[in-house]
């Protein structure tokens, strides 16, 4: 081996380089298994557990390669024959957390694994460190204060060797992160983006960038290397940023191309739908993958939301017990568990559990917003919005947490204070009908009518989820004796319901008939009047109010001219929506009058 | 500022699930700085040889307390600054800390174990509840709680914090090698006055809670009593955001954030933080054990309270109801009267143009005398004053209104609300129209010492009450024609007040106004309508009013009586009677000017009446003299005359040097009109008077620089020469009018026209 130095390494760049350059498309799905291969080893040798699981995982999904196109691992270097004892020693103390010890042995390596070892271990060590400070940080360190001290010194290395440009995608990928961590989003992000340039296999690097990007124009302005590993991220941003239609959009893409089988991907699928509430696709979605890959437990708090939110407990209580068989000390399972609590109505439990969920992980940001829920039902509004507040301080765009505090406020009768959260969470989702109705309704106990009209037709023109937007801004014409616009509000109210076809009982429908059966009669439109009236007779509440009006309508009916032959088809009914089906619902501008701080 | 609160309740599971440290009630902490401070304690409490003179202790003693309460400053810094008060106190300390550094760990043990030393014997050193003990004390607990660990980082850090000392001494010594000592000597004086607030704007590491709080405290007085001398925005955003870094639980930073947000006029970032801290609060009145329920309840009142006084600050009148409405029902509903109270006077603050707001005050000044809330009761009692001397009440009963409030005040030593009275009563002099009084109520206001703790130097705070006060002050003198004194007090606002913070509007209007009056005396009308734009951006009614003055004066008659008639509606309606006066005054000149003195007549009568009425005496007798000169036009000057001798008393004692001019210069007019009919002997007699009248009104016009009229004068001089045969006079007369006519343009005003 060692004859032919001046040789191996040319001819292993040769080697390695075809199958690092990707392709911009799916064509060749062996040649990306193949790929996925040689990174998820790649990334294991560096410690890098959490991309190597990721490629390894895609991998999987793929079809088995057979032996004679399995890739030889790649061969060794001369500077890599150097560095392997030292490689190897230093690789088993990391495997074992004791970075110091690694960094110790891997100083002085040339090799860029040994290197990049080296450089991970010491930034890993200072982050363990660091978090060992904080546990111990009574006294003159207050939280905060405790630093990595590594991250300057690495920093400064890092960046000396960046402009040398001796780094390659790894160390790039190294580098940005400990950018990130001293705040210095703009270099991060731009040398995240060299890293993916120079290696786009390597998954770590598109996730941080993921965190880093918060908007969409920032995703415009990036330049990114054209390969298929762009469409994950791609896929994943949108999901980030809430741009759930385009993220179902390149999933489906992947599927159809041939990663049907990746549990990531599906997974991912199902969040999105979770993000759009489309809880049963999410809910069977969910659960197939469930079949699939029994032991995961990434994602699956937010799998138990769901079941959360269409109440069903035993599925519930099943996924909790099987959590935590399979590993209780995991934040997704305390998160499972406290929303097991919460269904039964135990909150203090509940809350106990988020609380050891924060434990685990004090950034874990939904559990500071389902605390907040916890307390809320507990009656405890002080703690509530602490608790929303912390959400709030973790992630400024945590719209459960504004929605969380105005309903506080709310429940404490302040709906001017309240509005001021409700406007930030809507800010943070424009098109969601809960938050403008929450508005609507504040801005009707304060009396300021024209703008809760204005926030009752803007939620149901975004599509109103609970269908309570068109009743509740009925009532309002009514209140202000715009009987045409109340009428015309109930009349798209009933149509609604009927189009979906829900069975769910709708304690407003009989209101809305009893409204309309009046207003027709009222304008003399007797027929209208009367099958208005006769829908009435078929609730408890309207019942008799029904039969009167019907009677009262036959008695003027007798008295004037002869009833018209033909019967009209009912107006409410889908049947005659058909014709004008899917209106086009124009979102103006929502411009509410008042100051929006 | 309330205390800090110490969340017992909430934090131990909070805050990235790490126990904290207020859990234990510690608010402070050792530091390396700390340790310097306690060895210098040490050193200072040692008798026998090396003891520091009386002197030296004294001086020492003044220094402790910004040490014991200032944040952290650099070890050179200490060292200077002890050099200062006594250098070979500092040499020992200097001494110690660098055996301590350099020895072991063990020394610093040592230290700490003997530090409890100075609190035993029969005649401590220390007595334990002084305010040194109790430094000493803190400190010792806080380091028998600090473990294993963090006793050798503390250790470590001490060593640090050496070392960057050594290293700056070392750099100063190469410094003064160079040869400059005198000069840096007396700079290092200079520079220990600002050190402290350098060291503020450098703090970049945690602040312990008690440092925090002397931080915010003081800065918080600072926005209200003298901004200049609070940190810049800017930077005291930054050291809050900093603050907060560290400690996110620090509630009070984001109302300091929130009160530094309303000078940038922020309305975005202070809505924000004052929520926040609300947020925040609310859970400090929870764990209120004294009320449990009742405290936590008082903070939402408040919120609701607070984002009124927000709103209503930046004009959003309407959203500030409802905050208020909410705020007000909160209250009823737990029997808050304290925080009903302030509702009241705040729903005064913004009903304020209504006409029945008044009763609101009342209500709000005996219920606040009733629940013993003075400084609710005296502001009412202020208001009430404003609103009443606005609406004509006499002067007596408002000045006893004041006197009782002045009472209170000094009882209560709320010394914010003396300075306001005192402006006040300047301001109600002014409005009265005794020139004298106001000057004598702002030089009182001025030579008064504050009874708050104000900064090195000066004795008073930059309040609004000064600013106010100045301001007359400046526009005073410039009415008695001493320009260059007003300028000069102008450019002291300029210094106090520097442009861009709160009070500054009020010095540029008054500088404004005194630049046009001087430009409209000059008959520099292009560069007074220039001004006006100025004026009208600080205030929109005096701006319109000014720009119809320029326009008359200019002879666009039509247009200025279009201006003029829409202003008197305006300002009827909004009871503006001061400007109603003048803008009828303005109108009869315009009649008269355009040759129809009979319909000026009733006009006059009106802002006689008027002025009679709400007792403005100065326009009163500034209408008599409009009254009088349309009696002359009219051809009766023996009644304007008697009417003059009614007037000219007020005109002379409180008067602007420009209108006793103006009347001197009017009674010479009707005294020759009186006395054509007269027989020869007593008309020169008459003449020869009105000649001394006008070189009385020619010396008045002089001093403010008015030479249109001194041409004026001069033309009718040499007139009245002329009929009584005194060539001479008449000829140096008539050359000094032409003189004066070559330089000036002539608008073709006829002489007689002009008052």
């Amino acid at each position: 081996m060692a004859a032919s130095t001046s040789v191996v390494p040319v001819a292993v760049t040769a080697a390695v380089a075809p199958v690092l350059a990707t392709n911009a498309d799916f064509s060749d799905l062996r040649e990306i298994k193949k790929q996925l291969l040689l990174i998820a080893g790649l990334t294991r040798e560096r410690g890098l557990l959490h991309s190597s699981k990721w490629s390894a995982e895609l991998a999987f999904s793929l079809p088995a390669l057979p032996l004679a196109e399995l890739q030889p691992p790649p061969p060794v270097t001369e500077e890599d024959a150097q560095d392997m004892d030292a490689y190897t020693l230093a690789k088993a103390y990391f495997d074992v957390k004791e970075y110091d010890r690694a960094a110790h042995f891997l100083h002085g390596c040339n090799s860029k694994k040994a290197y990049f070892l080296y450089m991970y271990s010491r930034y890993l060590s200072g982050e363990k460190k660091k978090d060992d400070e904080t546990v111990d940080s009574l006294g003159p360190l207050e939280k905060g204060q405790v630093k990595n001290e590594a991250l300057r010194e690495l920093r400064v290395e890092l960046s000396k060797k960046h402009q040398a440009r001796e780094l390659d995608g790894f160390g790039l990928y190294l580098y940005g992160v400990v950018l990130r961590k001293l705040d210095l989003v703009k270099e991060a992000i731009d040398v995240f983006v060299e890293a993916t340039h120079v290696l786009p296999l390597h998954w770590g690097a598109w996730l941080e960038l993921c965190n880093l990007i918060t908007d969409k124009e920032m995703l415009k302005f990036l330049s990114l290397p054209d390969t298929w590993m762009k469409e994950f991220f791609l896929a994943h941003i949108y999901t980030e940023l809430q741009l759930i239609e385009e993220a179902l959009q390149k999933y489906q893409n992947l599927i159809d191309v041939g990663f049907s089988k990746s549990s990531y991907i599906v997974s991912q699928i199902a969040v999105a739908y979770h993000n759009i509430r489309d809880i049963d696709k999410a809910l069977s979605i969910f659960n197939e993958l469930r079949k699939q890959d029994p032991y995961r437990i990434e994602n699956m708090d937010t799998f138990s939301n769901l079941l959360y939110v269409r109440s069903m407990k035993s599925e519930l209580s099943y996924l909790a017990h099987n959590l935590c068989e399979i590993d209780k000390y995991r934040v997704e399972t305390c998160c499972v568990i406290g929303n097991y609590y919460s269904l039964r109505s135990q909150h203090e439990k509940a809350a106990l559990y988020f609380q050891r969920a924060l434990k685990l992980n004090p950034r874990y940001l939904g559990a500071w917003t389902l605390m907040g829920h916890e307390y809320m039902e507990m009656k405890n509004t002080s703690a509530a919005i602490q608790a929303y507040r912390h959400a709030i301080e973790v992630n400024k765009r945590d719209y459960r947490a504004w929605y969380g505090l105005g309903q506080t406020y709310e429940i404490l009768k302040m709906p001017f204070y309240c509005l001021y959260y409700y406007r930030r969470a809507h800010q943070l989702r424009p098109n969601d009908s809960r938050m403008l109705v929450a508005l609507g309704e504040c801005y009707e106990k304060l009396n300021q009518l024209v703008e809760a009209k204005k926030c009752y037709w803007r939620a149901y023109a975004v599509g109103d989820v609970e269908k309570m937007a068109l009743v509740k801004l009925a009532k309002l014409h009514e209140q202000l004796t715009e009987s045409e616009q109340a009428a015309q509000c109930y009349i798209k109210y009933i149509q609604d319901i009927y189009s979906c076809g829900e069975i769910v009982e709708h304690l407003e429908e009989s209101t809305a008939f009893r409204y309309l059966a009046q207003y027709y009669f009222k304008c003399k439109l007797w027929d209208e009047a009367s099958t208005c009236a006769q829908k009435c007779c078929a609730f408890n509440d309207t019942r008799e109010e029904g039969k009167a009006l019907l009677r009262q309508i036959l008695q003027l009916r007798n008295q004037g001219e002869t009833p018209t032959s033909e019967m009209p088809a009912p107006f409410f009914l889908p049947a005659s929506l058909s014709a004008n089906n899917t209106p086009t619902r124009r979102v103006s501008p929502l411009n509410l009058s008042s100051v929006t701080p | 500022m309330a205390s800090v609160h110490e969340s017992l309740y909430f934090n131990p599971m909070m805050t990235n699930g790490v126990v904290h440290a207020n859990v234990f009630g510690i608010k402070d902490w050792v530091t390396p700085y700390k340790i310097a401070v306690l060895v210098l304690l040490n050193e200072m409490g040692r008798t026998g040889e090396g003891a520091v003179s009386l002197m030296e202790r004294r001086r020492l003693n003044q220094l402790l307390l910004p040490l014991l309460q200032g944040p952290d400053i650099t070890l050179s810094k200490l060292y200077k600054l002890i050099e200062d008060s006594c250098p070979q106190l500092a040499n020992s300390v200097q001494i110690r800390i660098k055996l301590m550094a350099e020895g072991e760990l063990k020394d610093m043990e040592q230290f700490f174990d003997d530090l409890s030393d100075s609190f035993s014997g029969t005649e401590p050193e220390v007595h334990k509840t002084s305010v040194v003990g109790l430094f000493l004390r803190h400190m010792i607990l806080a380091y028998s709680k600090l473990s294993f660990s963090q006793v050798f980082k503390l250790y470590t850090a001490l060593q640090q914090y050496f070392q960057s000392g050594e290293k700056k001494t070392v750099e100063d010594a190469d410094m003064e090698l160079t040869g400059r000592e005198d000069g840096e000597r007396k700079m290092e004086k200079e520079d220990l006055d600002v050190s402290v607030r350098e060291e503020e704007v450098s703090c970049s590491g945690p602040l312990s809670q008690k440092q925090a709080e002397f931080f915010l405290s003081q800065q918080a007085s600072l926005l209200k009593n003298d901004e200049t001398k609070a940190l810049t925005p800017a930077s005291l955003q930054k050291e809050l955001n900093n603050l907060l870094k560290f400690n996110p639980d620090f509630a009070e930073a984001h109302y300091l954030s929130y009160l530094n947000n309303l000078r940038v006029q922020d309305v975005f970032s202070s809505t924000h933080s004052l929520l926040h801290y609300f947020d925040r609060l609310i859970l400090t009145g929870a764990e209120g054990k004294s009320n449990g329920e009742e405290g936590y309840g008082r903070s939402l009142r408040y919120a609701a309270l607070n984002l009124a006084a927000l709103h209503c600050r930046f004009g959003h009148y309407q959203q500030a109801e409802l905050a208020l409405q909410e705020a007000i029902r909160i209250a009823q509903e737990s029997n808050d009267h304290v925080c009903l109270q302030h509702c009241l006077s705040w729903l005064y603050v913004l009903g304020q143009k209504r006409a029945d707001s008044y009763v609101l005050l009342e209500h709000s000044v005996k219920k606040a005398v009733h629940f013993g809330l003075p400084y609710l009761a005296s502001l009412g009692i202020q208001s009430l004053v404003q609103q009443r001397a606005f609406a004509g009440k006499t002067a007596n009963k408002l000045m006893d209104a004041l006197k009782d409030s002045d009472l209170l005040h000094w009882k209560h030593s709320l010394s914010e609300l003396i300075d306001i009275s005192i402006a006040q009563k300047t301001a109600i002099w002014r409005l009265y129209g005794r020139s004298t009084m106001a000057l004598q109520q702002a030089q009182m206001l001025l030579s008064m010492n504050s009874l708050e703790s104000v900064h090195s130097g000066v004795q008073q705070n930059n309040t609004e009450s000064f600013a106010v006060a100045l301001c007359h002050l400046a526009e005073l003198h410039a009415e008695q024609g001493c320009f260059a004194a007003a300028a000069e007090v102008l450019k002291h606002l300029k210094e106090r007040f520097p442009p861009n913070s709160q009070h500054a509007q009020l010095w540029m209007l008054c500088d404004q106004k005194i630049q046009f009056d001087r430009a409209m005396n000059d008959g520099k009308y292009h560069l007074a309508d220039s001004l006006v734009t100025g004026i009208t951006a600080l205030n929109s009614m005096e701006g319109v009013y000014r720009k119809a003055v320029v326009l008359q004066a200019q002879n666009q008659m039509s247009e200025a009586h279009k201006l003029l008639q829409k202003l008197l509606s305006h300002c009827e309606k909004l009871k503006n009677t001061e400007m109603v006066i003048s803008v009828l005054l303005s109108v009869a000149e315009l009649y008269w000017r355009s040759s129809c003195p009979t319909i000026a007549m009733p006009v006059l009568l009106h802002a006689l009446a008027l002025s009679k009425e709400y007792r403005l005496q100065y326009l009163a007798s500034e209408t008599v003299l409009n009254l009088a000169f349309a009696q002359l036009i009219l051809g009766i000057p023996e009644q304007a005359l008697t009417l003059l001798h009614m007037a000219i008393e007020p005109v002379l004692a409180d008067g602007a040097i420009l209108d006793k001019g103006r009347a001197m210069f009017l009674v010479a007019k009707c005294q020759v009109a009186s006395a054509a009919s007269c027989d020869p002997p007593k008309k020169a007699e008459a003449l020869e008077a009105a000649i001394e009248n006008l070189n009385e009104a020619k010396n008045y016009f002089a001093k403010v620089d008015c030479k249109e009229r001194i041409r004026d004068v001069l033309y009718f001089q040499a007139r009245l020469y002329h009929m009584l045969g005194k060539t001479q006079e008449r000829n140096r007369c008539a050359m000094l009018f032409r003189q004066l006519h070559q330089e000036l343009p002539s608008h073709g005003v006829p002489l007689i026209n002009h008052l």
